[in-house]
């Protein structure tokens, strides 16, 4: 009778372990595999070693998009981190708080490829708004905001502000709606103007929250994919890519397939070494629990 | 009205933000209302001589054949979202309340595919797809978007199951229930709160996805929505009208989708980030 129970626990368990099994981790490790081989996708696969691995040191593509990924994480944490913050805590009490916070989660409700469209418009010459509304205020120079390097990067990065903003806001409001508020009036009480009550009591105590939305951001834009290729296909001449792109293009329009999958098992680490804080954190919790 | 005149400039930044964010929502609607004339002779902020937008509609569908990428994308997002729903509130039924063996392994085995960036799968898949003839088929798209939401899914499940009291599935075992009928009768008639987030943040990730479906797919009858959308951006001045009409026909979906599960949508992200 128990080891009956047993069989059918497992058959439970088994469509959904079969499915991630044979479609994400097999892969997984067959994909670590490949990148220590030399691969077109057609002919045989030639063992190389690690110099997949070796080959970024020298070239110039994947140095230039390892420094534009490391421009996004830094912007990121800047403008849609820093910047959902400081709007969170304007917005807080506003008379149209309610509005303000829709209007930033509009975005969130698109997909990156529809922001990537939108601001491939907003951007656009000759047509586009960001000049013609320049041209309103009397300023007549024509920026090529996706062509002109480097402030093609930070055009795509204006289009990814404006999209992730949104969950970083909501995310701290949710943080600062659920502060006890005793120590921020004991804070006032003590003459403490609204800088120093929010640099010494509210943002330590926002620390657990700030920390996951630090993390999450960092992550998502080491992934970003979606607007770069929509907006510039990561150019001019490969001026724009991220790792992400330039795994893509690598892999599927030069097919070098090998040297994508090095791309591919060099960014899952940094993902994993950026999000190990809070695995460690979710793990625990896990085993307390278990 | 205003408490604080401190508050002044605060509202003043927080406006011109707010109309910074608008500028790109009602510039993209002006666009898609007017006619190629109508949009390469006015500027950008008049208003259109006559409302295109159907016609502009009808043509973006006709050019770009859009609605049969909709409908594949709605296929997609329904049926795969719909597997890892089913597939994974068993597994998670399962892991918290049969307790097999090595459940807790098993749990961390499934959940270890949400923690690598997609990149990490395309290559082998794609080869995988290739040789099995799974390759720019609707079933191949189907099964690979199942697999990448299964993980989150079961997550959010096996988290929810936990609160479901003992002593109610006790009863049931007494009364002579099954492992199957209990999920069944008792489990799953509980599942609407965890469903509802699950299916809203899985439907709407398979819809707006991008990557698998250019890596995966190749002929007009397989490919999703989002890669027409994205090829749709062969910028000749007189078709933008078309392709912004297209990305408000292809988002109306995510954004009718936010409007009605708002609420989920928030308990959804506090889940997602917190793990409990």
């Amino acid at each position: 009778m128990r080891k009956n129970g047993h069989v059918v626990s497992y058959l439970f368990i088994l469509p959904a372990f079969l499915l991630v099994f044979v479609l994400l981790l097999i892969p997984m490790f067959q994909n670590i595999y490949y990148s220590f081989f030399e691969w077109d996708g057609l002919k045989k696969p030639v063992f190389i070693g690690l110099r997949n691995y070796t080959a970024f040191f020298s070239d110039e593509n994947f140095l230039v998009s390892f420094r534009n990924t490391l421009i996004w994480v830094g912007f990121t944490l800047v403008f849609p981190v820093m910047g959902g913050l400081l709007i969170a805590i304007f917005v807080r009490g506003m008379v149209l708080e309610r509005l303000f916070k829709s209007i930033f989660f509009i975005p969130l409700t698109i997909s990156f490829v529809a922001t990537g469209i939108i601001w491939t418009y907003m951007f656009s010459k000759e047509l586009g708004v960001l000049n013609n509304l320049f041209h309103v205020f009397g300023i007549n120079e024509k920026v090529s905001w996706l062509t002109n390097v480097p402030l093609n990067t930070f055009s795509l990065l204006i289009a990814w502000t404006w999209q992730q903003l949104g969950v970083n806001m909501v995310l701290f409001l949710m943080g600062l709606a659920t502060l006890p508020q005793d120590p921020i009036e004991a804070a006032v009480i003590d003459g403490a103007n609204k800088w120093q009550t929010f640099v010494h009591v509210t943002f330590p105590m926002l620390r657990p929250i700030t920390t996951i939305v630090i993390t999450m951001a960092m992550v998502n834009s080491f992934k970003a994919f979606d607007i770069i290729y929509v907006m510039t296909r990561g150019g001019p001449y490969r001026s724009s890519e991220t790792l992400a792109v330039t795994m893509f293009r690598e892999t599927f329009t030069l097919f070098r397939m090998g040297y994508g999958a090095a791309i591919s098992v060099l960014l899952s680490i940094i993902v994993i070494a950026v999000s190990a804080i809070y695995i460690k954190r979710m793990a625990r919790k896990e085993l307390l629990y278990y | 009205m205003m408490r604080n005149p401190q508050k002044i400039p605060l509202y003043a930044i927080v406006i011109v933000l707010v109309l910074f964010w608008l500028l790109p929502v009602w510039t993209t609607f002006l666009v898609s209302f007017k006619s190629s004339e109508d949009f390469l002779n006015q500027k950008f902020y008049q208003l259109p001589t006559r409302v295109s937008f159907i016609e502009n509609l009808k043509n973006a569908l006709e050019k770009y054949n859009l609605h049969k990428h909709f409908f594949n994308s709605f296929l997609y997002a329904t049926v795969g979202a719909g597997i890892a729903i089913i597939t994974a509130s068993m597994a998670g039924f399962s892991i918290i309340r049969l307790r097999p063996k090595f459940n807790f392994l098993l749990f961390l085995i499934i959940y270890s595919g949400t923690l690598f960036p997609f990149q990490m799968y395309l290559i082998p898949v794609y080869k995988f797809f290739n040789t099995i003839a799974l390759y720019d088929t609707r079933i191949g798209m189907i099964l690979i978007y199942a697999a990448i939401c299964i993980p989150f899914s079961l997550f959010v499940y096996r988290g929810f199951y936990t609160t479901i009291p003992k002593e109610i599935e006790d009863a049931a075992k007494i009364d002579g229930c099954g492992p199957l009928k209990t999920f069944i009768y008792i489990f799953l008639p509980q599942s609407i709160p965890p469903t509802a987030v699950v299916a809203l943040f899985q439907w709407t990730w398979i819809w707006n996805d991008l990557l698998f479906g250019m890596v995966l797919t190749r002929s007009q009858e397989v490919r999703p929505i989002m890669v027409a959308l994205a090829s749709m951006s062969g910028y000749a001045g007189g078709t933008i009208p078309l392709i912004m009409t297209g990305v408000i026909f292809t988002s109306v979906p995510t954004i009718v989708l936010f409007v009605f599960l708002r609420r989920f949508f928030i308990s959804g992200m506090v889940l997602s980030i917190s793990g409990e």
